[in-house]
């Protein structure tokens, strides 16, 4: 097999904060590569900088140090090209839901009809139809969190940067949508990084775990994710699944076993 | 054997579902007793100035001030007053909202420019407007535009305010959300910024319809030949109470209209904030 060819390079990025207590060093020369339609979650104890590196990739926040390269071109930042879903729905509470839909293609000035055709597809093929004029206020937070997942494939983004999209739902929901995540990055080819702190839902997704130090955060070390299920759910019962979950845990330093 | 727990004696016995509601708890029966209320409070007013408990001439009395409305009525004088006032008290309104909102929202733009007119703000906002009515009178007329004036200078500082803070207080995680997928700042401003300030925005016409009713007023009592303050000023000056009255009950009619339109307007205007149900906590 021809190795996938590499999509994103982050090269020796640095940030640091000022705060009340001094200058607080949140990224410490963090490099890693992404590849391809990758799926790659990024693990890590909280506080460890996972959001700041997923703000400079967005453009949101500028690094003090180090380079990004897209498909072997120097980029300042993927601002504009990337699919940013948060734990927060962050849906706008004044758009019906295919306004919501709708924001991404609006503020590229996309063609108002073309993008209405498009959005209504879009929700009829994730299970929304007939809710297009309803206010996030009135739908659940499963439904709200598809609503967002839709507006950021709608874009057809570069990169999914995904922040804990779904910590905030209770376990079925969260396992449910797993499943629709998982299907509609193979559906539209996406290259996806997944910043999570559920270790069990980090197997079940990716291709790859990039398991990060705490702060200032480095690249501890790369796990290769071998399970070819069809789903998040059939994931699971694969027979290697609870291996890589026990060595993630120990790269976390979290004890699995009794100690005798 | 039945269990006895430690302290079960001091949890609250259990009490019957749905509290008792007093019996005129409804729309018609609260009417009814407001009805009630004002027709008593003008029954002993009127008693007591026929009684000669009050003087008639201090306080006027409710039959009195029908009489003296009704022949205003039919005169056309009373309505004339009224709309001229009215017309003063929207024109600054809206006038004075509209400039100030704009202000306050284009504030956002640039923190730098924020944050040098800040302390200018607050002084403005510190004056009492009612002491600019003789100097706004002096630059601007007896006419109506000094009136208009005058609510606008009362008004276009609060909506500035409300706008200014509402679009600092805008949340910040939905502008990243617009600025991760490739928005401008004008973008930001339009798709985030000004929706989020709506609400506060429209807050503030509850508050500034009244100053807008202020400034007309007052205008009229430093110096008009027409309107309501300038009905109730001279009427006050010859002692004429009853004709004061009059004058200050279509005032409060006039509010009270005003608040529920404004009231309605709050109520179709933002759609996404009705999908709740408000929730009582019975205590």
């Amino acid at each position: 097999m021809i190795p996938a060819p590499i999509q994103l390079s982050v090269r020796n990025v640095r940030k640091s904060f000022h705060g009340k207590a001094g200058e607080v060093r949140v990224l410490d020369d963090l490099s890693f590569d992404i590849n391809a339609r990758d799926f790659v979650s990024i693990i890590g104890p909280s506080g460890c900088g996972k959001t700041t590196i997923f703000n400079i990739i967005a453009g949101l926040i500028e690094p003090d140090a180090g380079s990004m390269h897209y498909l072997g071109q120097e980029i300042e930042s993927l601002r504009g090209r990337v699919g940013y879903m948060m734990q927060k729905d962050l849906l706008f509470p004044w758009r019906t839901v295919l306004g919501n839909v709708l924001l991404g293609l609006e503020t590229r000035g996309v063609d108002r009809i073309e993008a209405e055709g498009k959005a209504r597809e879009y929700l009829k093929a994730f299970g929304l139809g007939g809710f297009e004029n309803a206010y996030p206020k009135m739908l659940s937070g499963g439904m709200r969190q598809r609503v967002a997942l839709i507006r950021t494939l709608i874009m057809d983004p570069d990169i999914l940067l995904l922040d804990e999209p779904f910590s905030a739902l209770d376990y079925q929901t969260r396992l449910y949508l797993e499943g629709v995540l998982k299907e509609a990055v193979e559906t539209y080819h996406k290259t996806v990084i997944l910043v999570t702190h559920d270790i069990d839902e980090a197997v079940a997704l990716s291709k790859r775990v990039v398991v990060l130090s705490g702060r200032p955060a480095r690249a501890k070390i790369v796990h290769d994710i071998d399970i070819a299920a069809a789903s998040p759910i059939a994931a699971r019962s694969d027979s290697r699944f609870s291996g890589y979950f026990h060595a993630l845990c120990a790269e976390l330093d979290i004890q699995t076993e009794k100690t005798t | 054997m039945t269990l006895s727990l430690p302290g079960a004696d001091r949890l609250p016995k259990r009490k019957a579902r749905a509290p008792k509601r007093p019996a005129l708890d409804t729309a018609a029966g609260r009417s009814l007793l407001q009805a009630l209320a004002v027709i008593a409070f003008f029954a002993l007013w009127e008693t007591g100035v026929r009684a000669g408990w009050i003087s008639a001439f201090l306080v006027g009395s409710p039959l009195g001030i029908f009489a003296v409305a009704w022949k205003m009525i039919t005169g056309g004088e009373l309505l004339a007053d009224t709309w001229f006032t009215l017309f003063e008290a929207i024109l600054g309104f809206v006038i004075g909202t509209i400039i100030g909102s704009l202000l306050g929202l284009a504030l956002w733009y640039s923190v730098f420019v924020a944050r040098l007119v800040e302390p200018f703000i607050v002084a403005i906002n510190s004056v009492p407007k009612i002491a600019l009515a003789p100097i706004v009178v002096l630059w601007f007329g007896t006419g109506l535009i000094s009136k208009v004036a005058l609510s606008v200078s009362l008004t276009a500082i609060v909506a500035l305010i409300a706008a200014y803070q509402a679009a600092k207080d805008a949340d910040v995680d939905l502008q990243s959300l617009l600025i991760s997928m490739g928005a401008s700042k004008h973008q930001v401003f339009f798709k985030a910024v000004v929706p989020s300030t709506l609400p506060a925005i429209i807050a503030t016409f509850r508050i500034n319809i009244g100053f807008g009713l202020v400034g007309a007023v007052v205008g009229e009592f430093i110096s008009s030949q027409r309107g309501l303050g300038h009905l109730i000023y001279t009427a006050s000056s010859l002692y004429d109470l009853d004709t004061v009255w009059a004058g200050l009950f279509t005032l409060m009619i006039m509010g009270f209209a005003l608040y529920y339109v404004i009231d309605l307007i709050e109520r179709t205007s933002l759609p996404w904030k009705q999908a709740s149900t408000t929730h009582q906590v019975q205590v």
